[in-house]
């Protein structure tokens, strides 16, 4: 490749440019980037050169020869330093007066850095370091301070003191305006953006498990909010960017692998160590270009590829084990407490119901001696799988040395879940290859094969595990007389039955298998000077593989409806699913520099992507035991099959053109068709514009030294989604089958209204962006307001069932999304220690504008006795809705002196009538608006800090100003006594005389004798959810070697989850179980998250 | 280009693509009677649990999951109910398939021999869900025809009932004409008969007495005739048997998913296997008789051992909660019964003749000696020498017992009394509950408003939801 890069022809003319000038010029010429200290240039050089057709290298040679300057190839860099043959004169040696210093340069993952210019300060002597990072210089006795620089990295200043060895980390200059970012379709300068785009360096992250990549994307961009709903293991995040802006269709953002618009989730497979760098690409002016699924932001992921220079290995192992820590469990009643409360519930209602306690002989003989009772059964306790391990090894080697760069990498994850008999396992194999045919022709593959296989349980809602063993009785032993493991605990005196969750999750199976092969093969050729053409196909293929036994020995629920002790129906399911995915991109770009500053990027191209999915499924029951868990031997058995397919057509240009960098001008517009839709309506047209302007380099900004740019910038633009299912918008026949003469005979009626007029949701976005870097990158802030507004939004409305239908597809109503993001980075370096600090922050307000024209009915959602979500006019996304509580009626006096409240007595809560009808009337009429699941602000806070061989690393996240609707309350409160109850449930309304330490706050529980007024959607479950976790703490240690086996090595040891700051009683403040756009803050008890304690090694050979 | 944007779901046909030929027509009207099944399995929540018929098996440890139903068996819905909710849309969505079929139909160029049958069979649909709409709800919604826009459905409003009851005549009327008394190899169909069936119980509900009489007379024309023994009416190796007018067709011991269950759904709760044979599937413990309904049998009558049980035996222990008999047989897979359901039985004709008779022309011999026929089947003696107010008397008693179990019994107390005479009866009935439930309610007892019946409760709600979407439709009294 040395030889290549060097080989290649170029033609520039340069007229006493300064260096910096000229040599960028080269750099875009030749497509090449410069390294080097301008300190090796004499002060005020100027260039002048004309070169037609001319190797690289001797061109080279010819311009750099006059400074004594010499030229190496290396890692896709041209380091230029001062010549060998000319060193920088050695002062005479003055005998003891000078001393030798040797060390080793690095950048931050342990990489070599040659090229490393290092200057003693106040002279004029320094070297620069060899290939393999190492230098050796003679200074003065009187030095006191190195002074290391790097283009594309902080410049550092460190003292002598007394050693003869100094090794030293790079911190690369993460801000720096040169770096190149990926956007939409190509790549871009920093500098020259003029879209709202987040950067997130992988490396920077520190050490969180990467179960699966979404975790990457937690606090380290404004606008982007990724929540963890529950701890499943390998379960992706939620991604919000900016807010839900739709209603109907889905509001998860666009992901791109290495070019791939993959869809919008990448599922589990993809291993977060391939990963480089995650654009976040956010206004219309960076989404527009991917059109129809621009709406939810697109995510852009960049793999690893090869370095050039010599080959390197990298190996990391880290392991690390989950457990749930105390103070996050759910407190419930021990047995002895629940034995006590059984009784009193019993007394409590016949006092209520006789005007006196009973006799010992009237009370049912099970609960008439809660003294008795002495035996607990912690069933939370016993589903958590305590130091629950995973292990992490990952091996990667890169090579670019010749025409062929390539990155390899193995890595395989292993984690046991939280809770006991589930865990997540991941193998993938990466192989990047990118080379040079020849000076016209680059080609590329990425392919990465991965297998997933996880075995889960059931756990979200009060009747999966989660919430079962919370509400069994504790007073029931795990195992039975002779020890053996119970499988199902029959309710004594009045409490439900339930499967022993133990026994469930070690006895149910369910698992799935994911095996994914995702390639990318690209080939550039170079047409013309600045004109290349690259045609790119992608293709995923996928396999998913589902099974599920449940044996005869597991019962069913009581609080599913219907109760039964084993032996039930044993049944098994199995399912395989194919998914293929096919996508191209022809892509003609041009770049001109014109006279007088003037640049043009241009590119125009058409894509076309399509998708297939077959599956096949199949159900069994009724097996002849339950050793042969396969669908052949069941009795009773049914198959099916399904197929479906979407496909989009795209036509897509853009032109960047900007003047003397300082006026920044940008225009996308991409033309799409989508089989989503009807004929009339299949094509969309998503323009968008934007502009930047440098305000630094305007001659009437005052030349300052702490003013390194500042840059305003504006974009409006369109962007769409189609994100719904594949033919919504035809009608078709559903079977609905029916007997004839005792045969089968078909029927068929049709399923839904059509409405060939679905079309696009569109976006129209407006984005104003300020970025700021001081003091030379030091301090980097960057401001975004924007205001997006969705309209025609794909939505299914309930429609008066009298058509026929209860609901249907359509376009309407108009969502508000608005709000500001702020970024700020600082790095200083105090003594030894280098601090970077880096924080965002960001405010998002949705409003619905537009439901159905006129109509301003509001839409519900929910149900009545679990929490109801409304979307109103006016209001945020997901308002919760329900009674108001006033308090608890003490006496039957209270009760007759307020509204109508059908069927209270006395521990009733007490609602209001919001109406004002004189009646709390028992439907969603007095419902009114207690909850908000939006924050006011989320925010996250990073601190890195350097210490010699030391590393620090913190991540704050948080959410302020939001409620969440604590749903499995309504079951964990429930005072019949059915069920176990919350510790706190001791503090509960028991009579007027003893109405508990708080009766008139929001969340206080009223008595044991009514089950009316108790478990409807009220703000009585409506807790604020406001928090701050300290997601990752990673403490690393560097081990620098001379060891010919590795070069360096680091150490680290990390906490993930380690507290969490909030007044929200339940395990997680981010869970959810209902649908996450409309229905948010909706916690009926799921997969708890556990904090997890890792340590892990990586050592470069 | 557009080609490859142009995709449809290839695991089932466009609407636009069907409604071609005969065999689609054919599957589209056996997709209506699909639908009548989904109607029908959940009937019995007012066609006799809302009557002094049936409770049900009060579970004191499950309250919040049985709400709904507690609600209907308790006098207290209210316009959230998701059970009526249920009830009314599917309605509407059978009706939806009833009118696209016939709209499809006309359009079509099927010959009048092949096109007719169809049209007789869509038209007593369309008449007995309207039937069925207005007894639950009084005036509701008429569609005749399918909407060209979801829009046009937000501004639906409630029709007059005697517009609604027109519209059945008109359907029936023409059913009538347009079917066959009796089909080849197509048991389970709607006939000629049927159609008759249905409409004179539509005129007897009118009080359109002659009217009733005479279409009722032509039913005994058609060769109909009572099994002689009451069982094989329900028996499922007998189905479609001489005595069945209609019957909503079910088949188990099989994969194909038409199966019933109501033998799960009305055994008690605690039974296990003991009355459905089958421990794997838990029984529901709903539409339990009565003791009010237990003591309607006459002394002899057989069909009170058919049709229900006062309780049953479990490890040598009798516990006495009651259930409904009539559709219990035994299967061969767990959950999958294989007994249909009689919607009209000659049995309720003969009934409804003697009844128009009597309303018509007072206790005659001939409206006796219907009456006494279905009291002989039964072993009984047969009546004489009734009034007028006696014989109405003894019909209704008569039509209790006879049609027990078979969703007629709420609709047949609202036809023979006001909304006054109905809270009055049901108010009695829930009194004689308090005083002596039928099924023990643990340490439960009732709510203030359990049993206690207004007359507006002669008519459910208009399901709320349905309300809040379109504001233009109106409540019934007293539901708002």
């Amino acid at each position: 490749a040395q030889r290549q890069i060097l080989e290649q022809r170029v033609s520039v003319r340069l007229s006493s440019e300064t260096i910096e000038s000229a040599l960028k010029k080269l750099e875009r010429t030749a497509n090449i980037r410069f390294m080097y200290n301008p300190v090796i240039f004499p002060a005020k050089t100027e260039l002048s050169l004309t070169a037609r057709n001319e190797p690289l290298g001797t061109l080279l040679t010819r311009l750099l020869m006059p400074y004594e300057i010499d030229y190496e190839v290396s890692d896709q860099h041209i380091i230029l330093k001062r010549s060998r043959s000319k060193p920088i004169p050695k002062e005479r040696k003055t005998g003891s007066a000078d001393r030798t210093i040797r060390g080793r340069v690095s950048d931050e993952s342990g990489g070599q850095l040659p090229g490393v210019s290092i200057v003693v300060k106040g002279t004029q002597r320094g070297t620069v370091t060899g290939s393999d990072g190492g230098y050796e210089l003679i200074v003065p006795d009187t030095a006191t301070v190195l002074i290391f620089s790097f283009v594309g990295f902080l410049m550092q200043e460190i003292r002598i003191d007394n050693r003869s060895s100094l090794d030293v980390t790079m911190i690369t200059d993460q801000k720096s305006l040169e770096e190149l970012v990926v956007v939409g379709y190509g790549s871009q300068r920093k500098k020259d953006i003029t879209a709202a785009v987040s950067v997130i360096n992988v490396k920077d992250i520190g050490g969180v498990p990467p179960s699966n990549f979404t975790r990457l994307l937690q606090g380290q961009a404004a606008g982007v909010v990724a929540t963890q709903r529950s701890g499943t293991p390998g379960e992706p995040f939620t991604v919000r960017v900016r807010g839900v802006s739709s209603l109907g269709a889905g509001s998860d953002p666009l992901y791109v692998i290495d070019g791939f618009p993959v869809g919008t989730s990448i599922g589990q497979n993809v291993n977060p160590h391939d990963i480089e760098s995650i654009s976040v690409l956010k206004d219309a002016a960076a989404t527009a270009i991917y059109g129809a699924r621009g709406s939810n932001g697109v995510i852009l992921i960049t793999t690893k590829t090869g370095k050039e220079g010599k080959a390197a290995l990298s190996l990391s192992v880290d392991y690390g084990v989950q457990n749930l820590p105390d103070s996050r469990k759910v407190k419930v009643l021990t047995g002895p407490e629940f034995a006590q409360f059984k009784y009193e519930v019993f007394s409590d209602r016949f006092l209520f119901d006789k005007g006196r306690l009973p006799e010992p002989n009237e009370i049912p003989e099970g609960i008439r001696h809660p003294e008795q009772v002495t035996h607990t059964t912690n069933w939370y306790d016993a589903i958590l799988n305590s130091n629950a391990p995973y292990t992490d090894v990952n091996l990667n080697m890169t090579a670019g040395a010749g025409p062929l760069k390539s990155m390899l990498s193995v890595g395989y994850y292993k984690e046991a879940g939280a809770l006991i008999a589930t865990n997540y396992d991941r193998l993938s194999v990466r192989s990047n290859l990118q080379g040079t045919v020849n000076k016209f022709i680059t080609m590329g593959i990425n392919l990465n094969g991965s297998y997933v296989k996880t075995n889960y349980a059931s756990t979200n809602g009060r009747d999966a595990i989660a919430g079962s063993s919370l509400l069994l009785d504790p007073r029931e032993p795990m195992y039975d007389d002779k020890g053996v493991l119970r499988p199902y605990i029959i309710g004594k005196d009045g409490v439900f039955a339930y499967p022993n969750p133990v026994f469930a999750l070690q006895n149910i199976d369910r698992n799935t298998g994911i095996a994914e092969l995702l390639g990318n093969g690209f080939i550039e050729l170079s047409l013309a000077k600045g004109l290349k053409f690259r045609s790119s196909v992608n293709t995923r293929l996928k396999y998913d593989r589902n099974s599920q036994f449940v044996p005869s020995t597991i019962g069913v629920s009581l609080a599913s409806g219907s109760a039964g002790a084993p032996p039930r129906i044993a049944n098994a399911s199995e399912s395989n699913t194919q998914l293929a995915n096919v996508s191209t991109d022809q892509l003609l770009t041009y770049f001109k520099e014109f006279e007088g500053g003037h640049q043009v990027d241009l590119m125009a191209g058409v894509s076309a992507q399509k998708e297939k999915v077959k599956a096949l499924f199949g159900n069994g029951s009724d097996f002849p035991d339950d050793l042969v868990p396969y669908l052949g031997v069941a009795a009773i058995r049914s198959a099916g099959s399904l197929e479906y397919d979407w496909s989009i057509l795209a036509y897509l240009a853009r032109a960047n053109y900007s003047y003397k960098d300082k006026y920044l001008l940008s225009a996308t517009f991409r033309r799409e068709g989508s089989s989503r839709f009807g004929s009339n309506t299949k094509f969309g047209n998503f323009p968008a514009i934007s502009a930047g302007w440098r305000i630094s380099d305007e001659p009437f900004m005052p030349k300052t030294n702490w003013l390194t740019d500042l840059k305003l910038r504006g974009s409006w633009g369109v962007t769409g989604n189609n994100d719904i299912g594949n033919y919504t918008h035809l009608a078709f026949m559903r079977p609905e089958n029916y007997i004839i003469n005792n045969t089968i005979a078909p029927g068929k009626v049709v399923e839904s209204f059509a409405n060939a007029d679905l079309k696009w949701e569109t976006s129209n976005k407006l984005d104003i962006g300020l970025d700021l870097a001081l003091f030379d990158n030091q301090l980097v802030l960057t401001a975004e307001w924007y205001k997006q507004i969705t309209r025609d939004m794909l939505f299914s409305i309930p429609v008066p069932s009298a058509s026929g239908f209860t609901s249907v597809w359509t376009n309407l109503g108009r969502v508000e999304n608005k709000g500001v993001e702020l970024a700020a980075n600082y790095r200083v370096k105090i003594g030894g220690v280098n601090l970077r600090t880096n924080a965002n922050i960001t405010f998002n307000r949705s409003k619905i504008l537009e439901l159905r024209g006129e109509d301003t009915t509001p839409i519900w959602s929910g149900s009545f006795y679990g929490g109801q979500h409304v979307q109103k006019i006016g209001r945020p996304i997901g308002m919760l809705y329900g009674y108001r509580k006033l308090g608890i009626f003490n006496t039957k006096a209270e009760i007759e002196a307020s509204p109508l409240q059908d069927g209270a007595i006395p521990g009733s809560m007490k609602f209001w009538d919001a109406d004002g009808n004189g009646e709390v009337t028992y439907d969603t009429q007095d419902m009114v608006e207690i909850g908000n699941p939006n924050p006011d602000f989320t925010w996250a806070w990073t601190v890195a800090a350097d210490y010699k061989r030391f590393d620090l690393n913190f991540m704050f996240t948080g959410a302020q100003n939001y409620e969440m609707y604590r749903a499995i309350e309504a079951s964990t409160m429930n005072m019949d006594g059915v069920f176990n109850v919350l510790d706190k449930a001791k503090d509960r309304w028991r009579s007027p005389e003893n109405p508990g330490s708080n009766p008139g706050h929001k969340n206080s529980q009223g008595g044991t004798n009514f089950w009316k007024w108790g478990r409807e959607s009220s703000d009585r479950y409506i807790y604020d959810a406001s928090h701050a976790w300290l997601k990752n703490v990673t403490l690393g240690y560097t081990l620098a070697s001379r060891n010919t086996i590795f070069r360096d090595a680091r150490i680290f040891f990390s906490v993930t989850n380690l507290f969490l700051i909030t007044k929200y009683p339940g395990n997680n403040p981010e869970a959810n179980q209902r649908n996450e756009r409309t229905e948010m803050g909706f916690d009926d008890e799921s997969y708890p998250v556990p904090r997890t304690m890792a340590g892990g090694i990586r050592i470069n050979f | 280009c557009d080609d490859m944007l142009s995709t449809t779901d290839p695991t089932k046909i466009d609407k636009n693509l069907f409604f071609k030929n005969a065999k689609q027509f054919e599957q589209a009207v056996n997709g209506v009677y699909g639908q009548l099944q989904g109607i029908t399995n959940v009937a019995y929540l007012w066609g006799e649990m809302a009557s002094d018929n049936t409770a049900f098996d009060f579970n004191p440890a499950d309250r919040g999951g049985a709400a709904g139903w507690e609600a209907i068996e308790y006098g207290t819905v209210n316009p959230g109910n998701g059970e009526i909710s249920g009830l009314y849309n599917s309605h509407y969505a059978a009706l939806y398939n009833v009118n696209n079929t016939l709209e499809r139909l006309a359009e079509s160029e099927l010959e009048a021999a092949v096109r007719e049958p169809f049209e007789g069979q869509l038209k007593f649909f369309r008449a007995y869900y309207y039937f069925n709409l207005v007894r639950y709800f009084g005036d509701v919604i008429l569609l005749t025809n399918t909407l060209k826009s979801y829009n046009d459905a937000y501004d639906l409003q409630r029709v007059p009932q005697s517009e609604i009851f027109a519209q059945i005549e008109k359907d029936l009327t023409e059913a009538v004409a347009l079917l066959p008394a009796a089909y080849t190899g197509q048991a389970g169909r709607v006939t000629k008969g049927a159609a008759l069936t249905l409409l004179g119980k539509v005129y007897l509900t009118e009080k359109k007495y002659d009217d009733a009489a005479n279409t009722l007379r032509e039913v005994t024309k058609l060769g109909y005739s009572l099994v002689p023994d009451y069982a094989d009416n329900f028996n499922p190796a007998r189905k479609n048997g001489p005595e069945s007018i209609l019957e909503v067709q079910y088949q188990g011991d099989n994969d194909l998913g038409e199966q019933s269950n109501f033998s799960y759904v009305f055994a008690p709760r605690a039974s296990g296997g003991v009355v459905t044979g089958w421990t794997t599937v838990v029984p529901s413990g709903r539409n339990t008789p009565t003791n009010d309904m237990m003591a309607a049998y006459e002394t002899g009558d057989k069909r009170k051992d058919i049709s229900l049980k006062s309780g049953y035996t479990r490890d040598g222990t009798f516990f006495p909660v009651p259930y409904v008999n009539k559709y219990n047989y035994p299967h061969t897979i767990a959950g999958r019964t294989n007994s249909n359901w009689p919607v009209f039985r000659y049995a309720d004709v003969l009934l409804m003749l003697a009844e128009s008779i009597n309303e018509q022309a007072g206790p005659t011999a001939e409206a006796l000696g219907f009456m006494n026929q279905v009291r002989e089947r039964a072993g009984l003696k047969p009546l004489s020498g009734l009034s007028k107010e006696a014989f109405r008397t003894a019909v209704m008693q008569e039509r209790r017992v006879e049609l027990a179990f078979e969703n007629h019994r709420w609709f047949d107390l609202k036809r023979v009394m006001t909304p006054v005479e109905f809270a009055a009866f049901m108010n009695a009935h829930g009194a004689r509950e308090r005083a002596n439930p039928t099924v023990t309610r643990g340490s439960i007892g009732f709510s203030d408003l359990d049993y206690v019946f207004s007359p507006f409760e002669y008519l459910l709600p208009i399901p709320a939801q349905q309300i809040l979407i379109n504001p233009a439709l109106s409540q019934n009294e007293e539901y708002k």
